[in-house]
């Protein structure tokens, strides 16, 4: 991945810049897109590379968010431990799931992750005395050596936690992990052909989409400052699964368009909030029907129009 | 010369039907074997329990290692690959990539060298690319090497299946009817390149063919199956004489086609 590095510094020195002189709003919901990215970037890599649906993703978000705020809440670990901690949280929980859900394909794989969101939703709902139960969770404020991080800080910490994520996942997906993953969906029968652990790779899948997810939710609740179990429900699954098949399945830049250009949405709408589960669900059908391989291809397309030589040599052995 | 593989009394059931019963054949080290049959005699299964993608019950032996009951993926990297009668090319990925898969299982990179792109993953990722290069311009495939899987023509999918395979340096390559959907021209390249490779990289190559001609061209020795049990084994102009075979499966004028 050469020349991303250098992309991604300049990126964050602009956005930077930019939300320096932007109000405290803009910058908030700044700071909420870039954590949808990072999210979605892990589902992108559990559905849109290994090939494995999920309706829990947002479980994860909730795992990654009550962890890491429970961490600093009950036990005083600072925000910058119990983030990675919460994130590592829900990659074990992720690797727990992936189990048994490896296992499945399709529509079996769907109702067992849509399971797998009811449980967690239980759990947070019940054990009310730790997570505060319907009520919710007020987050403590993040400090750093004492002093508390300003909302521009905050912003600063999301920013860097997303380029560090889009660097990750584009290193991963050049390198033998992401042609595994790949592999997988792709024909598992070869894959293994090949020496691949079909089970290993799909196990690793959940697990890492998991870790992006948990960076999300903790990152989430230092943003927000508040954290109750609706947001992590089955509409927010949905969201996910919309922005990485408006953006593109099976690439980060699939995944970054589509939760960029997404969620400006609930400012669009807002004031229809209460359809907003309609609007997102025509969204991602219009998408599968009229665009499958998201916005990215447009991108693709004026891509390949300039790689004439491989295409050329296509054309001419078809001939 | 030694012997690569030894399969004793493999057996295998689908529910009531017997697929493949009580076949025993063994290969030696650099051999080329050919296995023959009519339709459903069993041979696609032969190939699918050793790479273990089916139950059998039986031996299997690779020099020596017992590898009969391991998960598919531990007997490829046993130094087994296999080819598939109707190829598996991994769509979407480029030639490039699908070649990049077959290499370098040898040098694993760990996982959070390849996430942050140490130099230690960038250089195994160098090599490899170095290495699957050489296989792509060994079988004329580099001027595809970007190419998506998925655009090529089948002639050119059943190369990359091969050149896939044989970028995991096995010790025994498993070929499910290599020159299926090939034209004459194309099937005589496989057969000179694959002669090649068991010459020049002692591999051992054991060959479903239905084309008997490329069979007589290839194989060493030539292994017959009928209704899952093998039935003849020698070598290819003594098989193509033997009357067993050719009541079985040959019929006479294959026969005759050889004076």
């Amino acid at each position: 991945m050469r020349g991303l590095a250098p992309l991604l510094a300049v990126g964050v020195i602009l956005l930077a810049l930019a939300a320096s002189r932007l109000g405290t709003y803009p910058v908030y919901l700044m700071s909420l897109a870039m954590i949808n990215i990072i999210a979605a970037i892990g589902l992108n890599l559990l559905t849109g590379n290994s090939g494995q649906i999920s309706l829990c993703h947002s479980s994860f978000i909730a795992i990654g968010a009550y962890g890491s705020a429970l961490m600093t809440a009950r036990f005083a670990i600072p925000f910058w431990l119990s983030i990675p901690a919460g994130a590592a949280l829900s990659a074990l929980i992720g690797a727990l799931l992936g189990a048994p859900a490896s296992r499945l394909r399709g529509i079996y794989l769907a109702v067992a992750t849509l399971g797998f969101l009811q449980i967690v939703q239980i759990v947070i709902e019940e054990f009310a005395d730790v997570t505060g139960g319907v009520r919710g969770l007020t987050i403590p404020k993040a400090e750093f050596l004492g002093v508390r991080v300003s909302d521009y800080g905050r912003f600063l910490i999301v920013l860097g936690c997303c380029a560090f994520a889009i660097w990750t996942a584009r290193n991963l997906l050049a390198s033998r992990v992401g042609r595994e993953l790949d592999a997988v969906r792709l024909s598992p029968h070869a894959a293994q052909a090949l020496g691949v652990s079909v089970r290993r790779v799909r196990l690793g899948a959940f697990a890492l989409a998991a870790a992006y997810a948990g960076l999300a939710g903790g990152l989430l609740a230092i943003v927000v400052g508040f954290i109750d179990p609706v947001e992590f429900g089955v509409s927010a699954s949905l969201r996910q699964i919309t922005f990485i098949v408006v953006g593109g399945m099976g690439s980060v830049g699939g995944a970054v368009l589509g939760a960029a250009v997404l969620s400006a949405l609930p400012e669009v709408l807002r004031p229809v909030k209460e359809y907003s589960d309609v609007i997102y669900t025509l969204i991602l059908l219009a998408f599968l029907i009229l665009m499958p391989h998201g916005l990215i291809t447009v991108w693709r397309g004026a891509m390949r129009r300039l790689r004439l030589p491989a295409t050329g040599a296509v054309a001419e052995a078809r001939r | 010369m030694s012997e690569l593989l030894a399969v004793s009394n493999l057996a295998v059931r689908f529910g009531g039907l017997v697929a493949v019963r009580d076949a025993s054949f063994r290969i030696a080290s650099g051999e080329i074997r050919g296995l023959i049959g009519p339709n459903g005699a069993g041979k696609t299964t032969v190939i699918n329990a050793i790479t273990g993608t089916v139950r059998a019950s039986g031996e299997v032996l690779l020099d020596g290692r017992s590898i009969g009951g391991l998960a598919p993926h531990l007997i490829s990297r046993c130094g087994i690959a296999r080819t598939f009668q109707h190829v598996e090319p991994f769509d979407t990925l480029s030639v490039l990539d699908n070649i990049l898969l077959g290499v370098g299982r040898h040098a694993p990179v760990p996982f959070a060298h390849a996430a942050l792109a140490t130099p230690l993953a960038r250089s195994r990722e160098r090599e490899a690319t170095r290495e699957a290069l050489d296989v792509l311009e060994r079988f004329d495939l580099l001027p595809f090497r970007d190419a998506r899987a998925a655009d090529l023509p089948f002639g050119v999918q059943k190369r990359m299946d091969l050149a896939r395979a044989l970028a995991a340096k096995p010790k025994l390559l498993l070929m499910d009817e290599p020159t299926s959907g090939m034209s004459e021209s194309e099937a005589d390249r496989a057969i000179a390149a694959a002669r090649e490779l068991a010459s020049s990289h002692r591999m051992t190559l054991l060959v479903v063919e239905h084309n008997m001609r490329v069979m007589m061209a290839l194989a060493d020795t030539v292994t017959v199956m009928q209704n899952g049990s093998v039935i003849a084994e020698g070598a290819p102009a003594a098989i193509q004489r033997n009357p067993v075979v050719v009541d079985a499966y040959l019929g006479e004028e294959a026969a005759d086609a050889v004076d």
